[in-house]
């Protein structure tokens, strides 16, 4: 095998590990939220609500993107309220904002107020929302584009964030 | 309520502008044939001069006009203003509108959705023949940029003079090129006073609104029309404005529940004014502290509010509420989800909002539904509520308090 075609080889296994790495989207419907929870049993992770029609959800995501580079270990949850016909969309996005590894999920069910109602009762549907769950999963809510520092601060000591008045 | 926001201020519109060209709009035409196929949940209805009920709705690209002349039951033969299809916005905050002129105009407003995420045209048609042919419409907004321009109320004034509003980006757009941070959107209007043949010159009533909630309008006693929206308060408190459109200078706050996010609520309030002038006003707050539904009176023309009153369940996602007042007859309705449907909750009023009967259920879907709307025929208040399982319906609000 020539030098050249090693590289060639090299480069299509790049490749197919970096398709493979793309952002596969999940269908969220009625009792993923549990699932999500299950996968998560005694781990702390971030749950990201957003859709490509919020403006301020650009700016989460891009703060989002930054701290997974810099933790690669933090589970981060993103949950599009879009619908899977917006897949090609959304992925681009993500991966844009280098969240292309990250666990993604898509609304698939035009029932948005259950979907809503499984994820936390009280959300009125603002978007970004943020929640941070700690290793017993007790929860934080955010709504809005979050500062890096209090992404970072959750990184660091993931546990709740304690809230300032 | 508790962000740190120092470094997340960042303007959204350099967030819109940055992706422009990108994503959503690499493939406009998938995107654009999708669209279309979805089903828009979003009806418009307002009752005409005699009290017969008219729809709005949107099918494939087009609005579809129709009229009822048994309060609801059945609807004539829809009419499609519009004879090219184009993108409409029609569901959650954006539904098409309809208002009456004074010698029987019917106009009809949108918002074209373009092929750039967040933007849109506001578009106008109007009918002199009863709603049998519609005049080829019309993109208000004389900003021709493809940003926002989203988000019309359509109001026919005392004087038959036609008013359209908006969300419109364009300080935000000139910001940007110049460099400058910009915050949230502006509120827009413009004025027909030919019938809707043609509208002045654009003009702003105020700068700095949140981006994505609809703005409510309602006609004074004195026939000057007032709005009602979600503005940006400071650097960013995301409560709410009342402006009389005479006087662009007399922008009132009415809501202090200091919402501070960078975020999109997707939640515009409501308003009514009843014909002894009072002002009804309902909203949503997301603040942590003061999370729900209000209600607020002014007896003063807008000069003064009553203390707000909660209304609603928030731990059931009360949200989209809507006033209407009929006499003193005032009837507040919203969402609400109680764990497996959507109902649309009432609370009456038969002394002009002083006090409330306790909450009802008008109705229930588990499925898909539009945001609820209260229409009046000038002697019963409707509820109008599309849902994907049930269809679009009309019910008409119980007569006696409960």
């Amino acid at each position: 095998m020539t030098g050249a075609t090693r590289f060639m080889l090299g480069l299509l296994a790049a490749l197919a590990g970096a398709a493979t790495q793309a952002a596969e989207l999940q269908p969220f419907v009625a009792g993923s939220m549990q699932q999500i929870r299950s996968a998560h049993a005694d781990q702390p992770f971030v749950l990201a609500l957003w859709s490509i029609t919020c403006p301020h959800c650009q700016e989460e995501l891009a703060q989002l993107g930054k701290l997974q580079q810099q933790h690669p270990e933090l589970n981060v949850v993103l949950v599009s309220t879009d619908t899977p016909d917006d897949a090609e969309a959304l992925t681009a996005i993500l991966a844009r904002h280098g969240l292309a590894r990250a666990e993604t999920w898509v609304y698939a069910d035009a029932f948005v107020e259950r979907l809503r109602f499984e994820i936390d009762p009280r959300w009125g549907g603002e978007l970004p929302r943020t929640y941070f769950f700690d290793r017993v999963h007790a929860v934080t809510a955010r709504s809005g584009a979050l500062a890096p520092a209090e992404l970072e601060r959750w990184a660091v000591t993931p546990v709740a964030p304690t809230a300032t008045p | 309520m508790v962000l740190m926001l120092a470094a997340a201020v960042l303007a959204p519109a350099s967030a819109e502008s940055e992706h422009s060209g990108h994503d959503t709009s690499r493939d406009p035409k998938s995107a654009w044939e999708k669209s279309l196929a979805r089903p828009a949940l979003a009806v418009g209805v307002a009752a005409d001069a005699s009290g017969r009920l008219w729809r709005a709705r949107v099918e494939t690209g087009q609005v579809l006009v129709s009229r009822s002349d048994d309060a609801g039951k059945t609807f004539t033969a829809s009419v499609a203003v519009n004879r090219e299809a184009e993108r409409i916005a029609a569901d959650g905050e954006n539904r098409p509108k309809l208002a009456f002129g004074q010698n029987g105009e019917l106009y009809v407003s949108w918002t074209q959705s373009l092929d750039q995420p967040f933007s849109g045209h506001v578009r106008f048609a109007r009918s002199l023949d009863n709603g049998r042919s519609f005049s080829a419409p019309l993109t208000v907004n004389d900003n021709a940029e493809i940003i926002s321009h989203r988000f019309d109320s359509l109001l026919v004034d005392g004087r038959g003079r036609v008013w359209l509003t908006w969300l419109d980006k364009r300080d935000a757009s000139a910001a940007k090129q110049s460099g400058q941070a910009y915050t949230g959107a502006a509120l827009y209007y413009a004025v027909s006073d030919d019938r809707g043949a043609s509208f002045a010159p654009n003009r702003r009533l105020a700068a700095h609104s949140c981006e994505c909630c609809r703005i409510a309008l309602a006609r004074d006693t004195d026939g000057v029309p007032v709005a009602f929206w979600r503005h940006v308060f400071g650097q960013n408190i995301r409560d709410h404005a009342l402006a009389r459109l005479d006087d662009a200078a007399a922008l009132r706050r009415v809501s202090h529940e200091q919402w501070s996010v960078d975020a999109c609520p997707h939640h515009g309030p409501a308003l009514a004014i009843g014909a002894d002038g009072v002002q009804h006003l309902a909203w949503f707050s997301g603040a942590e502290k003061q999370r729900g539904l209000f209600y607020a009176q002014s007896r003063d023309r807008g000069q003064t509010f009553s203390a707000p009153l909660a209304f609603g369940n928030p731990d059931a996602q009360a949200g989209h509420p809507q006033v209407l007042a009929l006499g003193t007859h005032v009837s507040l309705v919203w969402k609400e989800f109680d764990g497996k449907q959507t109902v649309i909750r009432a609370q009456q009023s038969r002394d002009a909002g002083l006090t409330f009967a306790n909450p009802v259920t008008l109705a229930a879907s588990a499925s898909a539904s539009d945001h609820p709307l209260l229409v009046s025929d000038g002697k019963h208040i409707y509820l109008s509520w599309n849902s994907v399982a049930e269809g679009h319906r009309l019910v008409a609000l119980p007569e006696d308090s409960p």
